[in-house]
C-alpha cells in the first residue's frame, strides 16, 4: 500500500470535506456544500473546486456514473486519524488536551476484560428489557 | 549557572523552597483527610463527595499560599536590617559547633536548589497545558461537521429543559472517539463521527444530557482551574490523587443528573457501555473522567444506601478543623527548620548594653584575614548561626566559599556581578572610620555601629555645642523607617566627656525612648530647681503623657519668663564654664543656673580664686558670697565657700 503512504496530508478545508463525507457517506457536491454551509457560509463553487483538487490528490474518489457526481472518502476515518496523529501538537499534547475536555467516557479505553464485562452487562440488559 | 546559584539565595527563593518542603506534609494531611472522609461517607451523594474533593483541592494551593506568606513574613531582612545588631561576644559562640548541626546546615544550604527544579516543572506543565488548550480550541474548527438540523433542535430542547441559557453547539468531529464537551463561554459538544447514526435517539439524548450536565455545573472552568493547581503542585502525588477523585466524582455527578432526567439508570449504563464498545481501537482524543466500569457498576447498583444529609456538613467541618490545625502548627514548626540566617532582628537596645564590639580574644585559631572578616567586617550583620557555622569551617577554601555565599544571600540583585549590599556595607565602614574615629576606631563607636547597620540617617541634627535643653554636645539622627524596628526612629548620641566620643543615649527600638528624654529633663534641665516633692511625684508617673503634662504644669507654676531665663542660664553656663565637663554641671554653672548672674565678681590677683557676690538671695539686702577656687590650674573652679543656701530651689 505504498500509494496510501503517498497520499498527501489534507489541509484544514479538505479535512472538513472529508469529515462530511465520513459522516454522510458518499455524497454529491450539493450535499457536502449544504452540510458545510450549516456551520459557516461557503460558496458552492469553493466546495466543488476543493473536491476536484482532492480527487486529483487521491483523497476522494469520484463516481461519474450518474449525472450528479458522487464523491466518497478514499480512506476510512481511522486512516486520517493516524495520519494526523503525526501532528506534533496533537501528539505531544494530546494528554493535556484530554484533561481539558469533559466527556462521558474516560480517555483510557476499557481493557479487554472490561469490555467482556460490558458486553455481558449489555446482553443482560437487553434480556431484561425484552 | 552562577546567576541561578545567586538567585536561590534570595529571600524569594528561600521562602519558596521552604514552602515546597512544608507542602509535602500539608498536601499529605489534606489528602489523608479527604480519603478518610470519603470512606466515612461512602454513601453520600456524588455531588457532596465532589464538593468535598473540590474543597480539598482548593485547600491545597491555599495552604501553599498561606505557608509562603508566613515564611515570607519571617524571612530575613536583606538590606539595612540589624540581623545581628549587638555583635555577640565571640566567647559565647560555641567554637566547635556540633557536627550534626553543621550537617543540617549543609542540607539546608542545598535545599534551595529544589526551587528552580520546581519552577521548571511548573513551567513545563503550564506550557503543556497551554498547548493542550490550543489543541482543544482547534477541535472546534478542524475536522468538524455540523449534524442535521433536527439534532441541533433536539439539543436546544434539552437545554431549555435543563434551564441552560448559553447556546450550546453540536458538532461531529473526526478527532474524538468519545463524546466530549469543550469551551466555557461558547460550549461545544463534539460527538464522534457515526455516533448520531449508530445510536438510537434515546441513547444520543443520554449522551447529550451528560454533556449538558457539565455545562450546567460549570465543570469546564472548574476543570481548567484544577489543571492550574495540578501544574503548580505537580510534585505532590496527593494533588494528583485528589484531582483524580474530583474528575471521577464529577462524572458521577453528571451521571446522576442524567438518571434524574431520563429515570432509567440501566438504559443509561447500557448507552455508556455501547459507546465504549464502539470506540475505535486507534488512539484518539477523549476526555479524562473516571473509570467507566466503576461508573456503570455504580449506576446499576439498585440498592443505594440512604443518603445522609448531615454527612457532608460533618465532613466539611472535619476537613476545616484539620486544615486549621495544620496551619496553627505551622508557625511552631517554622523556627526549627528555618534557614540559618532567618533570625529575627535582635532588639537594638542591646547595642547600648554591648556598646563595645566583639571582644578581640579568640578561642579558636582562626587565620587573621578571616578573623578580621568575622569580627570587624561583618561583626554587626552576621547571625549567630552563621558565626557558628563559620567557626566550624576547617579550611580556607570553605571559608572563602562561606564568605561568597554570605554576601550572595544578601545581594539584592542576584545574578549581577555587583553586590550592592556588600559594596554599601564596606562603604559605610569606611565612612564610619573616616568620620567617627576618636579614641576608638570609627566602626566600633556607637555612631559607627548605627551608621553601618542602618546607613546614613535621613535627617541629622547636630548640636556640637549643646542645645538649649542640654548641655552636652549631642546629635540626633532621624530615620524615617527602619525595617523590623519602626518608623520615625530617632537615635541620640551625646558626647558626655567632650572628647568627641558620642555615645548613644536613646535607642531606636526602645519604646522607653521618650522616658529617656524625660529622665534627661529631670536630671539635667530641671535638676537644680525641682523640689524634692516634685521630683518624687515626677518619678511616680507612669506614662509619657502624664510626664508631658507634669512638665507643662511645672513651668506654668514658675511662669514662662522663668523658664526662658532658666534655659538662658543653662546655655550661658555651658558656653562659659564648660571645661572637661559641661558648663551646667560645674560649680559655677550650678550657682549661675540657680541664682543667675552675680551682682559682683571679684577675681583674686593670682586668678586662682573667684568671688561671686549676690545681694538679694533670700531677701533684699542679704549679701551672699560664693568662693570658687581653681586649685590645679585647669580652669575647673570648685566651690570652696558656700554661704548656705537660703534661696536654694526658690524662684530665681
Amino acid at each position: 500500500m505504498s500509494q496510501a503512504k503517498q497520499l498527501p496530508r489534507p489541509t484544514d478545508a479538505e479535512l472538513e470535506i472529508l469529515t462530511v463525507l465520513w459522516s454522510l457517506g458518499p455524497s454529491t457536491v450539493r450535499d457536502v456544500h449544504e452540510t458545510i454551509a450549516r456551520r459557516k457560509p461557503t460558496q458552492y463553487t469553493t466546495v466543488l473546486k476543493t473536491l476536484q483538487i482532492m480527487a486529483e490528490k487521491g483523497l476522494v474518489e469520484r463516481d461519474e456514473k450518474q449525472r450528479a457526481h458522487i464523491y466518497s472518502a478514499a480512506r476510512p476515518r481511522e486512516w486520517t486519524q493516524q495520519q494526523l496523529a503525526g501532528d506534533l501538537l496533537q501528539r505531544a499534547f494530546g494528554g493535556s488536551a484530554a484533561s481539558l475536555m469533559l466527556g462521558a467516557l474516560a480517555a483510557h479505553r476499557a481493557s479487554p476484560a472490561e469490555l467482556a464485562e460490558l458486553r455481558k452487562f449489555l446482553e443482560e440488559y437487553e434480556k431484561g428489557k425484552s | 549557572m552562577t546567576q541561578l546559584a545567586a538567585w536561590i539565595r534570595t529571600p524569594v527563593a528561600q521562602s519558596l523552597g521552604w514552602t515546597l518542603v512544608h507542602f509535602v506534609w500539608e498536601g499529605a494531611v489534606l489528602a489523608a483527610a479527604l480519603w478518610a472522609m470519603l470512606r466515612l461517607f461512602r454513601a453520600a451523594p456524588a455531588r457532596r463527595r465532589y464538593a468535598l474533593a473540590c474543597l480539598t483541592l482548593a485547600a491545597m494551593p491555599a495552604a501553599f499560599a498561606i505557608t509562603l506568606a508566613a515564611i515570607w513574613a519571617l524571612r530575613p531582612g536583606v538590606v539595612a536590617v540589624p540581623v545581628h545588631w549587638a555583635a555577640a561576644p565571640l566567647a559565647d559562640a560555641p567554637i566547635a559547633a556540633p557536627a550534626a548541626r553543621f550537617r543540617w546546615a549543609m542540607i539546608l544550604d542545598r535545599l534551595p536548589w529544589a526551587v528552580p527544579v520546581w519552577a521548571a516543572g511548573v513551567a513545563f506543565f503550564y506550557a503543556r497545558g497551554l498547548a493542550g488548550w490550543v489543541a482543544v480550541r482547534r477541535l472546534r474548527y478542524r475536522g468538524v461537521c455540523a449534524p442535521a438540523h433536527e439534532w441541533q433542535a433536539r439539543l436546544g430542547q434539552l437545554c431549555i429543559r435543563l434551564g441552560i441559557a448559553r447556546p450550546v453547539a453540536l458538532l461531529e468531529s473526526c478527532f474524538t472517539d468519545a463524546p466530549v464537551l469543550i469551551g466555557y463561554w461558547r460550549p461545544v459538544i463534539l460527538l464522534p463521527l457515526g455516533c448520531l447514526t449508530g445510536l438510537s435517539a434515546a441513547q444520543v439524548e443520554c449522551i447529550l444530557l451528560h454533556e449538558l450536565a457539565h455545562v450546567m455545573r460549570h465543570d469546564y472552568i472548574v476543570n481548567l482551574l484544577q489543571s492550574l493547581v495540578e501544574g503548580l503542585l505537580f510534585y505532590h502525588p496527593a494533588v494528583w490523587w485528589v484531582s483524580r477523585v474530583v474528575r471521577a466524582e464529577r462524572e458521577n455527578c453528571c451521571d446522576d443528573r442524567v438518571v434524574e432526567v431520563i429515570g432509567d439508570r440501566r438504559a443509561y449504563a447500557a448507552t455508556l457501555a455501547l459507546l465504549e464498545e464502539r470506540r475505535a481501537p486507534t488512539a484518539a482524543l477523549a476526555a479524562t473522567g473516571g473509570n467507566l466500569m466503576r461508573r456503570i457498576r455504580r449506576l446499576t447498583m439498585e440498592s443505594r444506601g440512604a443518603q445522609t444529609s448531615r454527612a457532608p456538613a460533618a465532613s466539611a467541618a472535619v476537613l476545616l478543623a484539620i486544615f486549621a490545625a495544620a496551619l496553627t502548627a505551622l508557625p511552631a514548626k517554622l523556627p526549627q527548620v528555618r534557614h540559618a540566617h532567618t533570625r529575627a532582628p535582635g532588639p537594638v537596645a542591646m547595642a547600648v548594653a554591648a556598646a563595645t564590639p566583639a571582644p578581640q580574644q579568640a578561642a579558636a585559631p582562626l587565620p587573621t584575614p578571616y578573623k578580621k572578616w568575622l569580627r570587624e567586617d561583618v561583626a554587626y550583620i552576621i547571625t549567630d548561626e552563621e558565626r557558628t557555622a563559620f567557626l566550624a569551617l576547617s579550611s580556607d577554601a570553605e571559608r572563602e566559599n562561606f564568605i561568597d555565599q554570605f554576601w550572595q544571600r544578601r545581594d539584592p540583585t542576584p545574578g549581577t556581578p555587583e553586590n550592592e549590599f556588600r559594596d554599601e556595607h564596606y562603604r559605610r565602614i569606611a565612612y564610619a572610620n573616616e568620620h567617627f574615629t576618636g579614641s576608638v576606631a570609627g566602626w566600633k563607636t556607637d555612631r559607627g555601629r548605627t551608621y553601618i547597620v542602618y546607613g546614613p540617617p535621613d535627617e541629622l541634627d547636630d548640636h556640637a555645642s549643646g542645645g538649649a535643653a542640654s548641655t552636652y554636645p549631642y546629635q540626633q539622627w532621624r530615620y524615617r523607617y527602619i525595617e523590623g524596628v519602626g518608623t520615625n526612629i530617632i537615635v541620640e548620641f551625646v558626647d558626655r566627656d567632650g572628647t568627641g566620643d558620642y555615645q548613644m543615649t536613646s535607642d531606636p527600638s526602645e519604646k522607653e525612648k521618650a522616658s529617656t528624654s524625660y529622665r534627661k529633663w529631670l536630671n539635667e534641665d530641671a535638676a537644680y530647681i525641682i523640689t524634692d516633692e516634685e521630683r518624687a511625684a515626677f518619678l511616680k508617673l507612669a506614662s509619657d503623657e502624664e510626664r508631658e503634662q507634669f512638665i507643662g504644669q511645672f513651668w506654668q507654676r514658675r511662669g514662662e519668663p522663668f523658664r526662658a531665663e532658666h534655659y538662658r542660664r543653662i546655655a550661658y553656663a555651658n558656653e562659659h564654664y564648660t571645661a572637661g565637663i559641661p558648663g551646667w554641671k560645674t560649680d559655677r554653672g550650678r550657682i549661675y543656673v540657680i541664682y543667675g548672674p552675680p551682682d559682683g565678681i571679684v577675681d583674686s590677683s593670682d586668678s586662682k580664686s573667684i568671688f561671686w557676690i549676690y545681694l538679694s538671695i533670700g531677701g533684699a539686702g542679704n549679701t551672699s558670697a560664693f568662693i570658687f577656687e581653681d586649685s590645679d590650674g585647669k580652669g575647673e573652679f570648685r566651690l570652696t565657700h558656700d554661704p548656705g543656701e537660703p534661696g536654694r530651689k526658690a524662684p530665681h
